[in-house]
Order: structure tokens, then C-alpha cells, then sequence
């Protein structure tokens, strides 16, 4: 801030020394009528615009429209070397000397930020700047400027003939570009000021129209000029457009000022009502009473979870800097996000006022953020609880069917066997050695699956012997290669041993069946009051955390101690899932 | 002349077992079907004088394949049958047209002719 300061600071008095060259110029010329009154008003308008301009500039350094005033400023004080009595920069003066109107127009196209948003309106400022130097061309060149009504100006260097009839068309062609151009800019300022909104209409208002008089005046004049009509017209206009471009700074100066008082009584009135303590559906009223926006909303920011959420504590988002009518302001308290207020993009035209309500909520808006941050996790507590129901029902619904298919399909059919073995023991012994045979086999297949199903529910080393063992059990079950690189040496809670335990049996089930690995590794270790469980593959990754319900069921089951699950699975670089568990 | 019998089972096991425990017995197995759609066109093309249908199939549930053959004016004597017993199910055996229920691990041709002359 000091460095834009001192930079200001810098341009404020080399447009003091600007100014003062200026007047020296006009007060030593030889061809200029009235010096004091034509010097008094060059430093006037001059200063008027550097001042004003330098002001906008500080007030909003982003803003590029404080620089274009200012330089419209110094472009206006170009005009003073017409008044010099050297013939070369008598030229160049009278040549730069409509320059300033090319940077009013500039000025006037990029209202409000400073920036030209299409091509076309560049053409446009391109134009003016171009007509502004070639304007006073035909004059310098083909006419007698005595004549015209400079007496004793010198004659300009490049002069090549008096001849009225090349002055004529020439002159007639740049003005007749010149209203062209003028009128143009005119009709866009005008749809700008019909397109925009109430709030917009306020903060654009004093440029805008002593913006739209100046350029009918600028119009009027150049059309007066074409036509070559009475001189009194073009002076009369002359006058009136100059007294508007010398008061133009100050209607801007008002709007920036009065910008400031609406905003201190906003502030004001916030803290007012906020001190007097509201209930909680008031903050979002309250800030859009302050902004005058009824569309506002106040959003937070969950540093945990990353995400935005509304006070209800359901995830929303923000709108894109593109979007065309929402716009965000962000709240900080201590370097921190809390929070943001969505708004009106019209209330980007008066970003401090924005900035200094925000400020002023700041507190209320962390209080906000806390209670939603509460009601965020109620409400994934509430989805958590509900899953878990589910997957309960869930589970006991695979185990009947796991059961009812396998293990009692087989002692269904041993039965029968048995029976049909028992009624053949005395006819036929050999068939009932056969079918003994028979249901011996079957009786293996059926323990198996039994002792299969009852790991899936819980396997008994796991409370037995704990998590190692079991975790060397399973990776010795596992068709794909596991190296267990560790395991903590001491026993943990058994919930989290067992949370541990399917965190890698329902990860390695999935190396199995999408990951294409050669190997995977297993560790689980304990860091900062935390058991991390971990396994990783070297297979195809890309793997999607919603698919199945599997990863589903294991976040619950690891949320309900608290802890997380992070899937990590870039396309073609393997699998990372990784578990901290609180011990 | 032995009496025929459709077996309807999901379960290829069970449908394999059952075979060898009725044909023991006497009974001529004329044909075996693995889901409701099949049961029901077996039972028209074969004509079986019993269907020993299991209630748990994959697609239609073993009652409603039940009503649907018992509608026609002459239909097989239908015996339901499953792993789990017969209380599990409640009045929807005597409900569904069927003659009687037998546990899957009590099948015998024994069981199956004294349902058929009850």
C-alpha cells in the first residue's frame, strides 16, 4: 500500500510540474488572447482530472478508471503547447491537442472497471485516438490559420499550400468521422445505462451523464464545424463543453463520496442491530437490508471437509467469477476462511462497502460457521446412522442367502444321500459305500463354506490372536502376492482391530477383482493417537470411490469411530486406500 | 405303471439327489426345470402326474408357480418342498393349491406317495 502511495504520490507532482510548464507556456505565448483566463482554466480542468484521477486510483488501486482520469488530465494539459510560440511545437500541439477527448471516450467506453470487454468497443477507442491526431491534420496543412482565427500563430512546419478546396474535403471527411464516432460511442453508453441495474444505475450515474452531455456538446460542435456554420454556435458550445468536462471529475467525486457516507451509515446500522442480538435467521437479513440486495446469501466454509455449505449445513457451491449476475465477497477472520456472501454483481461496483459489511459480520459469520458446521455433521451422522441400518440388513439378508445356498443346500442333499445309503446297506453295500463316499465329500465342501461365511462375519483370530495374525491369514488367502511391511506389535481396541481387519480384506477383495496387480502391500501402524491402515497395489488404478457399496459400508464403519478413509486412485498409477482410525 | 414327476429346483445338487431318491423308490422322473418359466412349460409339454416344486426360485416365487399350474381343470398334483420347514411359511402351502409340503432332507418316495393318496 505505502508503495502505491509514494508511486501516486510521484505522478501527483509530476502533474504539479506539468501544470506549471503548462502555464508558463500559455503566459509567455505571443498568439494567445486573455492568458491569465485561458491559463486559469487549463489548470483548473487540468489539476481537476489529475486530482480526482489520483484519488479514484488510490481508493481503488485494481480499478484501472482512477489511471484513465488522470491520464485524461495530463492529455488535457497537451492542449497548453498550442500556445507556444516555436513553430514545430506549435505543430505538435495543435496535432495532440484533441487527444484528452480520445481518453474522455476511452475513459467513458471501459465504465465501470477500467477494462474494454469486446473487440468491437477496442476498435471504437482505437478510432478516437486515431481521429483525435488526425483531426487538426487538414487545418495545419491547407489552410491559413490566421484565417481561421489564430492571429500571430506561427506557421505550422508542416504547411504546404493554402488551398480551400483539399482543405475542404479533407476536413469534411475527419469531422464528418468524428460525429460518426461520436455518435456511436453515444448509443452504447446509452444501451449500457438502460441494460444495467437500479444499484448500478446509482454508482454510474454522475459519469455517465456529464459523460453523454459532453459528448451530445462534442457533437454538436463538430456538426457546426462541418456544416461551417456561424462561428458564435461553435464557440457558445465550445464553452458549455468545456465548463461539463471541467465539472465531470467532481460529479465522480460526489458518487465515490456519497458511496462513503451510504456506506458508513450501512456499517453503522449493522453493527447497531447486530449489538442488539438477533436470532440467527436475522444475519442473512440483516446484511441484505445493509447491501440492499434481497437476493443475498451467506454461505461457510468447512475447513475439515472443504467444501461450502449453506446455514441449513447442506453442501452448495459458489458462483464462477463468469457468472454474469452473482458475484462472491469472501469473509476472513484471522487470515482464515469463514465464510462468503453471494450477491448482486451490481455490488461490485462499491467493493468496500461489501468488504467493510463482511468485516463487520466477520464474528457473527464464524458463529454462523460453527452452527452449520454442527448441522453439516448432525446431517452425516443422520445419512451415517441410516446406511449402517442398512448395511446391517444389508449383511444379515447375504448371510441367509449364503447360508440357505450353501452350506444347507449340501447337508440337504448329504440327507438324502444318508437315507438312500441306509436303505441299500443290506441289498446293495457296494452302491452304499459309493454314496457314503459321495456324502463324505460333500461333508467337507459344506464345512468349508461354513467356515468361510463365519470369517466373513468375524474371523476368530482376529479377537483370538489379533490383528497380525489375521492379517498374515489373509494375506496368505489373497490370489494376488501381499507383502505385510507391519503391524503394530501391541493389541488395539477391538473395534478398531476390527475396523482395521475389513479396511484390508475388503481393499484386497478389490486388488482382486478390478486392480490387474502384481503384488499390494499391507501396513498399519500407529502415529499421533491414530492407527493408519494402509494397502496399496501397483494395478491400473482409476478406481471410483462410489462404486459398489463396499467402500460405502467401510467409511460408515470408520466414521463411527471417528476416523477417515481416503481413496487415492490416479488412472494408471495403482491404488492407495488409506484408514486413520483414533485410537 | 410308476408314477411321473417333475422336479423343480434351482439347485442342480438337490434336483440330482432328489432323482436318485425317488427313482429308488419307484418314482419315474420325467423331467427337472431350475426356475418358475420353465416349471411351467415343462409342466405343459411333459404332463407329469406330481411336480415336486421348491419354493425359492430365482424368478417367480414357488407359491405363484404353484397357483399358475394348479388353474388348469387338469393339473398334477402339486408337493412343495424347501430346505427350511414348513412353519417358516405359515397357511401359504394349504393357500396355494398345493397338496403338501415336504422338507427337502425328509424326501422320500414314501413321503411323496402318502401326500399323493392323502
Amino acid at each position: 500500500m505505502t508503495g502505491l502511495r509514494r508511486a501516486l504520490g510521484l505522478v501527483a507532482i509530476e502533474g504539479i510540474v506539468v501544470g506549471l510548464v503548462a502555464l508558463a507556456i500559455i503566459l509567455s505565448s505571443d498568439h494567445v488572447d486573455g492568458k491569465a483566463l485561458s491559463a486559469a482554466l487549463t489548470l483548473f480542468v487540468g489539476w481537476s482530472w489529475i486530482g480526482v484521477g489520483l484519488y479514484a486510483w488510490w481508493r481503488r488501486p485494481d480499478n484501472r478508471f482512477g489511471v484513465l482520469m488522470t491520464a485524461v488530465g495530463f492529455a488535457f494539459f497537451l492542449m497548453a503547447l498550442t500556445a507556444a510560440d516555436a513553430r514545430w511545437l506549435f505543430t505538435v500541439g495543435v496535432i495532440l491537442s484533441s487527444v484528452y477527448a480520445a481518453v474522455f471516450v476511452h475513459m467513458l467506453l471501459s465504465y465501470p472497471d477500467g477494462r474494454i470487454g469486446s473487440p468491437a468497443i477496442r476498435r471504437l477507442v482505437a478510432a478516437g485516438y486515431t481521429l483525435s491526431v488526425l483531426g487538426p491534420l487538414p487545418t495545419l496543412m491547407f489552410a491559413d490559420i490566421e484565417e481561421k482565427g489564430c492571429e500571430n500563430c506561427p506557421v505550422p512546419t508542416i504547411f504546404v499550400a493554402d488551398d480551400g478546396t483539399a482543405f475542404t474535403i479533407l476536413n469534411t471527411l475527419t469531422t464528418l468521422s468524428a460525429v460518426v464516432v461520436v455518435g456511436y460511442v453515444l448509443y452504447i453508453v446509452i444501451q449500457r445505462w438502460q441494460d444495467a441495474a437500479q444499484a448500478q444505475r446509482r454508482a454510474m450515474a454522475p459519469v455517465m451523464w456529464s459523460g453523454v452531455c459532453l459528448l451530445v456538446l462534442l457533437a454538436g460542435s463538430l456538426t457546426s464545424e462541418a456544416v461551417d456554420g456561424p462561428d458564435v454556435v461553435y464557440n457558445v458550445t465550445s464553452l458549455l463543453a468545456l465548463i461539463f468536462f471541467a465539472l465531470t471529475p467532481y460529479g465522480f467525486l460526489f458518487g465515490l463520496l456519497r458511496s462513503r457516507v451510504v456506506q458508513a451509515g450501512a456499517v453503522t446500522e449493522l453493527l447497531h442491530r447486530m449489538g442488539e442480538g438477533s436470532d440467527r435467521s436475522g444475519l442473512r437479513e440483516m446484511l441484505s437490508t445493509a447491501l440492499g440486495d434481497r437476493s443475498l446469501q451467506v454461505v461457510y466454509w468447512l475447513e475439515d471437509k472443504r467444501r461450502w455449505v449453506d446455514a441449513a449445513g447442506r453442501p452448495t457451491s459458489l458462483p464462477g467469477d463468469d457468472d454474469p449476475a452473482r458475484a462472491v465477497t469472501r469473509v476472513e477472520r484471522e487470515g482464515r476462511a469463514v465464510g462468503a456472501i453471494v450477491h448482486d454483481r451490481a455490488l461490485c461496483e462499491d467493493p468496500e462497502l461489501v468488504r467493510s459489511v463482511a468485516a463487520a459480520t466477520g464474528l457473527s459469520i464464524e458463529n454462523e460457521r460453527l452452527q452449520a458446521q454442527l448441522r453439516a455433521r448432525v446431517e452425516e451422522l443422520r445419512a451415517s446412522r441410516a446406511r449402517i441400518v442398512e448395511a446391517g440388513t444389508a449383511e444379515r439378508r447375504r448371510l441367509e442367502r449364503n447360508l440357505h445356498d450353501g452350506a444347507q443346500q449340501r447337508l440337504v442333499a448329504l440327507s438324502l444321500t444318508m437315507r438312500l445309503a441306509q436303505s441299500k446297506l443290506h441289498q446293495d453295500p457296494d452302491t452304499a459305500a459309493k454314496l457314503l463316499g459321495g456324502a463324505q465329500e460333500e461333508l467337507t465342501r459344506a464345512l468349508e463354506e461354513l467356515r468361510e461365511l463365519a470369517r466373513g462375519i468375524h474371523p476368530a483370530v482376529l479377537s483370538d490372536r489379533g490383528l497380525a495374525p489375521a492379517l498374515e491369514a489373509l494375506a496368505g488367502r489373497s490370489p494376488v502376492p501381499v507383502e505385510l511391511a507391519g503391524t503394530p506389535r501391541e493389541r488395539l481396541p477391538p473395534a478398531v482391530e476390527a475396523a482395521a481387519y475389513f479396511v484390508v480384506a475388503e481393499a484386497l477383495t478389490n486388488v482382486v477383482k478390478y486392480a490387474k496387480a502384481s503384488q499390494a502391500r499391507v501396513q498399519v501402524s500407529r502415529s499421533n493417537g491414530h492407527a493408519i491402515v494402509e494397502v496399496a497395489d501397483d494395478g491400473c488404478g482409476g478406481a471410483d470411490p462410489d462404486r459398489g457399496s463396499g467402500l460405502r459400508g467401510l467409511a460408515d464403519r470408520i466414521s463411527a469411530l471417528d476416523g477417515t478413509l481416503e481413496l487415492r486412485s490416479p488412472e494408471g498409477a495403482g491404488t492407495l486406500l488409506r484408514a486413520e482410525i483414533p485410537v | 405303471m410308476a408314477c411321473t414327476i417333475l422336479i423343480v429346483d434351482d439347485h442342480p445338487s438337490f434336483r440330482a439327489s432328489a432323482r436318485v431318491v425317488l427313482e429308488s423308490d419307484g418314482f419315474d422322473v420325467v423331467g427337472e426345470a431350475a426356475d418358475g418359466a420353465s416349471a411351467i412349460q415343462e409342466c405343459c409339454r411333459l404332463r407329469p402326474q406330481v411336480v415336486l416344486l421348491d419354493v425359492q426360485l430365482p424368478d417367480i416365487d414357488g407359491f405363484d408357480v404353484c397357483e399358475q399350474i394348479t388353474a388348469h381343470v387338469e393339473h398334477p398334483v402339486v408337493i412343495m418342498t424347501s430346505s427350511r420347514d414348513s412353519s417358516d411359511f405359515g397357511p401359504l402351502v394349504s393357500t396355494s393349491g398345493a397338496c403338501g409340503f415336504v422338507p427337502k432332507a425328509e424326501l422320500s418316495g414314501e413321503r411323496v406317495q402318502e401326500l399323493i393318496s392323502a
